[in-house]
């Protein structure tokens, strides 16, 4: 079902609609699972994603998938920053307010504080909350879970998402804005996946993650399958200090030589800087250690001392025995 | 400023450090007793490099009295702070020069602390789309704005006792100009505001969204800092930057940073306000706002502040009153509102 949550008068257009799409297996079912996407409107993987999963809960509600039933209730929230996204910009350039530093917000502020406070709102009730995002402005992210001090019910559901590399935050000063950290401080179990650039669409990447999706619905309870239970992955799980940030000394033009996600050994080449002006080579990059590469910059133009590329150390790396 | 580029440079302390001489730009052809100083650069792809550079006027004593330090130019379209940076050098280099024994303390002046921004003229961090005031106290930020960032604090705590951060509003509301205080700091902040010539001292509690500014981390660091805000982003109202640099001026000699013979010129006594006494006017609905009253006028309750129209069919959707008498020290300056937007904000003459 599509409900409009919020719907705020716009001076010259169409209202600023927020709607959710939510469905119910039982009147007061025990668990409630929310994924949210599009808090900044140029990340549009999520989107995808979110139209995906619609589809799919809607034909699970139609009796179309016969190994599916819905038990509990799943809300979905496809677009948050909704005139971020109308213009496909990170941002929404009436307030240049980065939507994830708005939480918990205000439901008698102005328009981005009144849209924060309905998803807080509409999201208090969860037993579990996943939100979907790519990696920031300039990069491009393996797909990957991000968890802060992760409780047992966390990380089951990254167990059953069927992604194996989990980063664990850094402490941050503006952790308690964000709609996750506003989840964390009330004890709703819950996660990040990151995955792919901001402003461009991958449906190869959509669809794996789709069937991590799920999954994760069925193991938390609000989808029953009577399909064979998946096998759980085995999670590797790097904390900040397991991150190798590998800078540039060179303001240039950055070539990439690897992909995101690959498996690098130590010295093996990740790119290059060449001059703007000259096309010379100014600097060679290798990985500094054997390690997963979870983050590449895909925007080339870099400034020195940049992040060019963020590796995930095997040595570092915890496991979680399940 | 002076010609960085024909200025003799030395290396003094990790600071990239250039000094004027003698025969150094000819705009500037005798000693101005500015040092400038590169605290953070980082070179440009295109060409040249980003920098953020402090000003500084050194004491005639070995341990300076105090050292005070003004920033601007962390959000690039505020640029009041930015022309009361170019009023407070102007004036400290022609002081230096005709009276160098006045300078008891040390002052530092950062005019331009995100360049990017200021060159275009934006909030945010251009290439980054980041706010740079919403980047202090990060310890593992690895992007430009916040490792500029970094350096900032690292050499405002380096350098200073007092700081004065100087921001205009946002692009929508226009200040009276005013310091705003968090509540925990404000036994050490409401002495040092009431000597800067400011209309509205507002002491509020604090909330999340302050720990990642530079105010926050500095007076978590023991660095008394006072958050100056005034008129609005990309405008310069000379009538208010005047009244804040003589508040500045006023400051460096109440603290005994200069030692001036005659007698300082008297400055206002700033209202001191709680959150209690701060009426918030919001708009009900979404139109044009059209303020009939000027910023800084005394109003009474029930006088008409102004009106949300509605553009397209030609319709008055609301009036906005006054609820109580009061120093209308905030007002709306771009027009396009939607429900929720603050108006006006008013210091009430009585608490409720």
């Amino acid at each position: 079902m599509k409900e409009t949550l919020l719907s705020i008068p716009s001076p010259f257009g169409p209202a600023v609609t927020l709607y959710k799409n939510w469905w119910e297996g039982s009147k007061s079912p025990d668990d409630v699972l929310s994924i949210v996407s599009g808090l900044h409107g140029d990340q549009v993987n999520g989107l995808y994603l979110n139209s995906l999963l619609t589809r799919f809960l809607d034909r699970v509600v139609e009796g179309l998938e016969a190994d599916f039933k819905l038990k509990g209730r799943v809300q979905i929230f496809p677009v948050v920053n909704i005139q971020a996204a109308q213009s496909g910009s990170r941002v929404w350039s009436f307030d240049d307010l980065d939507f994830d530093l708005a939480f918990p917000g205000n439901d008698k502020g102005e328009t981005t504080e009144r849209i924060a406070r309905a998803i807080v709102t509409h999201t208090s009730d969860s037993t579990h909350g996943v939100i979907l995002k790519t990696a920031n402005h300039l990069y491009e992210d393996a797909p990957h879970i991000q968890l802060a001090d992760p409780d047992r019910p966390t990380k089951k559901m990254a167990q059953n998402l069927g992604l194996s590399v989990v980063r664990k935050l850094p402490d941050s000063t503006t952790f308690q804005l964000s709609l996750f950290g506003h989840w964390r401080e009330n004890d709703i179990p819950s996660l990040i996946i990151s995955a792919g650039e901001p402003r461009t669409l991958d449906r190869s990447l959509c669809d794996s993650l789709f069937t991590g999706l799920v999954d994760l619905m069925v193991h938390t309870g609000v989808l029953t399958t009577s399909g064979n239970k998946k096998q759980v992955a085995k999670l590797q799980i790097y904390p900040a200090n397991a991150e190798h940030n590998i800078i540039s000394s060179h303001a240039g033009l950055f070539v990439g030589e690897v992909k995101v996600g690959s498996c690098l050994r130590q010295g093996q080449k990740i790119g290059e800087m060449r001059s703007i002006d000259t096309g010379e080579t100014l600097e060679e990059y290798a990985a500094p250690v054997d390690g997963h590469l979870i983050t590449l910059r895909n925007y080339p133009v870099t400034f020195e001392k940049e992040s060019i590329a963020t590796l995930l150390s095997d040595k570092k790396q915890g496991f979680w025995p399940f | 400023m002076p010609c960085i580029s024909r200025l003799k440079k030395r290396k003094i302390r990790g600071y990239h450090e250039t000094k004027t001489g003698k025969s150094g730009c000819p705009s500037h052809g005798r000693e101005t007793g500015l040092k400038t100083h590169k605290i953070a650069s980082r070179k440009n792809p295109l060409g040249g490099s980003i920098e953020i550079i402090k000003q500084t006027f050194s004491s005639i004593r070995s341990k300076p009295v105090k050292r005070i330090s003004f920033v601007a130019g962390l959000h690039g379209d505020e640029l009041e702070g930015v022309y009361l940076c170019h009023r407070i050098i102007e004036t400290l280099r022609q002081l230096k020069a005709t009276r160098p024994q006045a300078f008891q303390g040390e002052v530092h002046v950062y005019p331009a602390v995100n360049p990017q921004a200021l060159s275009s003229a934006t909030r945010l961090w251009p290439f980054f789309s980041m706010d740079m005031n919403r980047k202090m106290g990060e310890k593992n930020g690895d992007s430009l704005p916040s490792g500029f960032a970094r350096s900032l604090v690292e050499d405002l705590q380096a350098s200073s006792d007092i700081v004065v951060d100087f921001h205009a509003s946002n692009l929508h509301l226009k200040e009276l100009p005013q310091i705003r205080i968090i509540e925990e700091f404000d036994k050490k902040l409401i002495p040092l505001a009431a000597l800067c010539n400011m209309d509205v001292v507002w002491v509020h509690p604090s909330a999340p969204v302050f720990e990642s500014t530079l105010g926050y981390n500095l007076n978590r660091k023991k660095i008394a800092a006072l958050v100056v805000e005034t008129g609005i982003c990309l405008r310069i109202h000379q009538e208010f930057c005047e009244q804040v640099f003589q508040g500045m001026i006023h400051l460096l000699r109440q603290t005994g940073v200069l030692d001036l013979a005659d007698p300082p010129p008297k400055i206002k006594q700033p209202l001191l306000i709680h959150p209690k006494q701060v009426a918030l006017i919001q708009a009900n609905h979404a139109g044009l706002f059209i303020s009939n009253v000027p910023l800084g006028a005394h109003v009474k309750k029930g006088d008409l502040l102004g009106k949300v129209v509605d553009a397209v069919r030609g319709e008055v959707l609301e009036t906005i009153a006054s609820p109580a008498d009061g120093l209308l020290f905030t007002l709306r300056e771009q027009p396009v509102t939607y429900q929720g937007a603050p108006l006006a904000r008013i210091a009430l003459q009585e608490i409720p």
